[in-house]
């Protein structure tokens, strides 16, 4: 098992990303009545980025890109494998700083504000990211991810703000609207961009790549919430984070873009309020 | 704190950048992501329409004229027509002034929509984008039913119009309004209640009135802080006959700009269904025109953007001496400039777009 | 119902030197610039500065006629927006305006062409009064004012010349280096 996982998520996740993804532009296009790409739009988007010439502003840019992308994917192997979450999280914010390194060796000012933005965006999550390392603790009394999927019954039934905290953030996690602060799927911001402005060809794929094993870690995460030691559990947290899934898209779909002074007051107050008064209650209540 | 220890970064800002409409260029002072200074350049798309007037007939000129932009093409026509037929003493027939009514009515609910879209696209809400844009095309079939073309309508003439609209047409315009104005209601409530839409325009860059007044804005960038001017209450065409007040709002922000626009829209639907209403059965559409303009005239309309100017010189031959057209984007780029100095970063598209920019023109 | 506004319309050909004057007494009567254009006629510039009152729609023109070779001082002291109009007429007529602020230097238009508006003909007739007015030293405080600015500009620009062109030559001399080594 400790070793099978990680290599399911090494060779699955890129596909289910890959295909969430493509089910996120399907499904946004019909909320906007466009008929939209085909499902397997990003795969093709993908490879013909990698089919393109290799020209890249700094040399060093290949290099962290790939970093980033190593820490990212050896991140999900290691919770994947069942080891301590909280190391997890911290490795996740590792990589985070490689991604603002790349986009700053850059001269491009775009990139470089992205970057700030992206540690902004980090500064945003940690909190609510740590919460939910520390809930599971107190729970569940480890942060092994192999005991957690053990306990006996599902984990949201005592952290619903933990839940909520989380999928907050969860926004500003995948860079979607009203929090795609330092890059967005759409070009249109001011930002061009942001940190990806400077990328191109292999460069953006391997980020791409990168986007998606992150997106399937941080939606494990969720499934984490709902996974216990019943087997028909594990049906229902891939509902629950299809689900999940598709209110990040209508959230997407439904708002504006939010300034990042006015993200960073909404997610720090969302987890304080949700995540801490939870935190509150299960200390007394235990 | 010294202002000079402070880390300060120029970011350029177009002529090329997706969220730009069209090819402004502006150099923005950064400290941190606070604009403490702005730069504008434009010039990336002039073409020196207004020389050819040298070398073009009176008559031909009209649709060089509507040309000029490809949102208040009617206008631009219309404003010209106007300016050379008050040089030549024309009076136009009165139906001709309702049609050219109800088409420059029409030119303004096209323009309103497409920027509602463009702004909704600015603060990233790409669903009201598309609402927007969808309802546009509503309005692009009326004119395409009416005139035969869908951006240039080409239905001016020194001396009255070339087309007429039928009953028949009438039935459709009010049955399309009619649509038009009820997903209208829900684009405005969108655009007036929604928090994240709130969130981005209430507050930010706001203009008074004495700024306004003194850098030379006009039209509803204007009319959104508290000025009440509409130069169609000057009466030139059939404005005179219809019943309607300037839309104004105190607020001088982007939410008020958002919401003098889009009440802008309701206000040419009403405005042209009392065109319909009031437009007289004649059958001349247009009177002959003799002689060549001499002299000079100058004429102010209100286009989409806000007031037009319209000069002409005349030398007695059948080329004139000199067109001059003063957009109303150009007299609005030295509010948006002052609108940006101490604003963030991230509100510099929502600044840009709430001028409604159409450097095209300005540029002519 | 009728028109709302009964606005009167007029139009006022002063003398340059009353311009600003003329100007300074638009700005106290609380008018707004609505625009101002330059036509070139018979041998001359025509300039209208129309001002546009928003109480009663009220709108004058007020019109100056200047030789091709004179000089027109530039109002933005009085209309900050005016600097636009202003570096229009200066780079498409080539009407000597002095002192504008900001000054596009005849790059509000990104255009090869100077002074397109102008007739051919106008452009030689324009070369030679300026020779004239030259010949004669005819130097006011603003010509002087003017010279300084230009000449500060030019120094500018030479230095930004001289260290775009260090700058490549630094960059092809690295180039070089790299080339040696490998």
């Amino acid at each position: 098992m400790r070793i099978l996982m990680p290599i399911l998520f090494l060779l699955l996740a890129p596909l289910a990303g890959g295909l969430l993804d493509g089910m996120d532009r399907k499904i946004s296009a019909r909320m906007q009545r466009r008929v939209g790409p085909p499902i397997l739009q990003p795969f093709y988007d993908v490879q013909k980025l990698f089919a393109k010439q290799r020209i890249v502003v700094t040399n060093s840019q290949t290099f962290l890109m790939i970093t980033y992308m190593v820490l990212i994917i050896f991140t999900g192997c290691m919770f994947y494998s069942g080891v301590d979450m909280l190391m997890c999280f911290f490795m996740l914010s590792t990589a985070g700083i490689f991604l603002y390194f790349s986009a700053v060796v850059t001269d491009s000012p775009y990139s470089y504000i992205g970057g700030q933005r992206e540690l902004f965006q980090e500064m945003c999550c940690e909190p609510a990211v740590l919460l939910t390392a520390l809930g599971f603790y107190i729970l569940e009394g480890s942060f092994q991810t192999s005991d957690l999927i053990k306990a006996d019954r599902s984990a949201i039934l005592a952290l619903p703000g933990f839940f909520v905290a989380f999928l907050f953030i969860l926004t500003i996690k995948m860079r979607k609207s009203p929090f795609d602060e330092s890059t967005s799927h759409h070009p249109h911001q001011e930002l061009v961009k942001g940190v990806t402005t400077e990328l191109g060809g292999s460069n953006l794929a391997l980020f791409q790549i990168t986007e998606w094993y992150e997106n399937v870690l941080m939606l494990s995460v969720v499934a984490l919430f709902i996974l216990n030691k019943n087997p028909w559990s594990i049906l229902c947290a891939v509902l629950v984070v299809l689900a999940t899934y598709f209110l990040e898209i209508l959230i997407d779909n439904t708002s504006a873009r939010m300034k990042s002074q006015k993200m960073l007051q909404l997610s720090w107050a969302v987890t304080i309020a949700a995540a801490g008064v939870n935190l509150v209650i299960l200390i007394l209540v235990r | 704190m010294d202002v000079k220890a402070k880390k300060r970064s120029v970011v350029p800002f177009g002529p090329q950048h997706p969220v730009l409409p069209e090819p402004i260029h502006l150099d923005l002072v950064l400290e941190d992501e606070k604009v403490v200074d702005v730069i504008p350049s434009i010039g990336f798309i002039h073409r020196g329409l207004e020389e050819l007037v040298n070398r073009r007939d009176f008559n031909q000129y009209v649709y060089i004229a509507e040309r000029t932009c490809g949102i208040c093409s009617f206008g631009h026509g219309l404003g010209y027509v106007e300016a050379v037929e008050k040089l030549m003493n024309v009076e136009v027939p009165v139906r001709a002034k309702y049609l050219r009514t109800i088409w420059g009515e029409m030119g303004r609910i096209h323009s309103h929509l497409l920027w509602a879209g463009l702004m909704a696209d600015a603060f990233g809400f790409e669903n009201l984008f598309y609402q927007c844009w969808r309802l546009r095309e509503k309005n692009l079939d009326l004119v395409e039913m009416t005139t035969g073309g869908r951006l240039i309508y080409s239905v001016n003439k020194v001396g009255g119009v070339l087309k007429d609209i039928t009953p028949d047409m009438q039935k459709v315009i009010l049955n399309n309004l009619s649509e038009i104005e009820v997903e209208l209601k829900d684009i405005y409530k969108t655009f007036t209640t929604d928090y994240s839409v709130l969130e981005r325009t209430r507050g930010v860059g706001v203009l008074t009135k004495e700024q306004v007044h003194d850098l030379g804005a006009c039209g509803p960038y204007a009319r959104a802080s508290g000025v009440e001017r509409d130069i169609r209450q000057l009466g030139y065409e059939a404005y005179g006959d219809l019943d309607f007040e300037p839309v104004v709002s105190t607020d001088g922000d982007n939410f008020a700009r958002c919401d003098v626009r889009l009440r802008e829209v309701f206000q040419s639907i009403d405005l042209i269904r009392q065109a319909i209403a009031k437009m007289p059965a004649e059958t001349d559409l247009s009177v002959p025109v003799k002689g060549n303009p001499d002299g000079e005239a100058l004429v102010r309309i209100e286009q989409p953007r806000g007031e037009a100017v319209y000069y002409v010189e005349g030398n007695g031959t059948k080329f004139l001496n000199r067109f001059r057209l003063r957009t109303p984007t150009f007299a609005n780029i030295p509010a948006m400039c002052e609108t940006m100095k101490g604003c963030n970063y991230a509100d510099i598209p929502l600044l840009v777009v709430t001028i409604d920019p159409c450097i095209s023109c300005t540029e002519r | 119902m009728g028109a709302k506004f009964t606005p009167k319309q007029t139009l006022r050909v002063i003398e340059k030197e009353g311009l600003l004057r003329e100007v300074m007494v638009m700005k106290s009567r609380h008018m707004r610039l609505s625009q101002a254009c330059a036509s070139y006629k018979d041998g001359h510039y025509e300039l209208s500065y129309s001002f546009a009152d928003d109480e009663t729609m009220d709108y004058e023109t007020l019109r100056v006629n200047v030789g091709l070779a004179e000089r027109v001082p530039s109002i933005h002291n009085f209309y900050s927006c005016a600097s636009y109009y202003e570096n229009e007429m200066r780079e498409l007529f080539g009407v000597k305006i002095e002192l504008i602020e900001p000054d596009y230097r005849n790059k509000f238009y990104r255009i090869k062409a100077e002074t397109p508006f102008l007739p051919e003909d106008a452009k030689a007739e324009q070369k030679k009064e300026e020779a004239e007015i030259s010949l004669n030293g005819a130097d006011s405080d603003l010509d002087q004012e003017q010279a300084a600015r230009d000449e500060k500009q030019a120094e500018k620009d030479a230095a930004a010349k001289k260290a775009a062109d260090e700058k490549k030559a630094a960059a092809a001399a690295e180039k070089a280096a790299k080339k040696g080594a490998q």
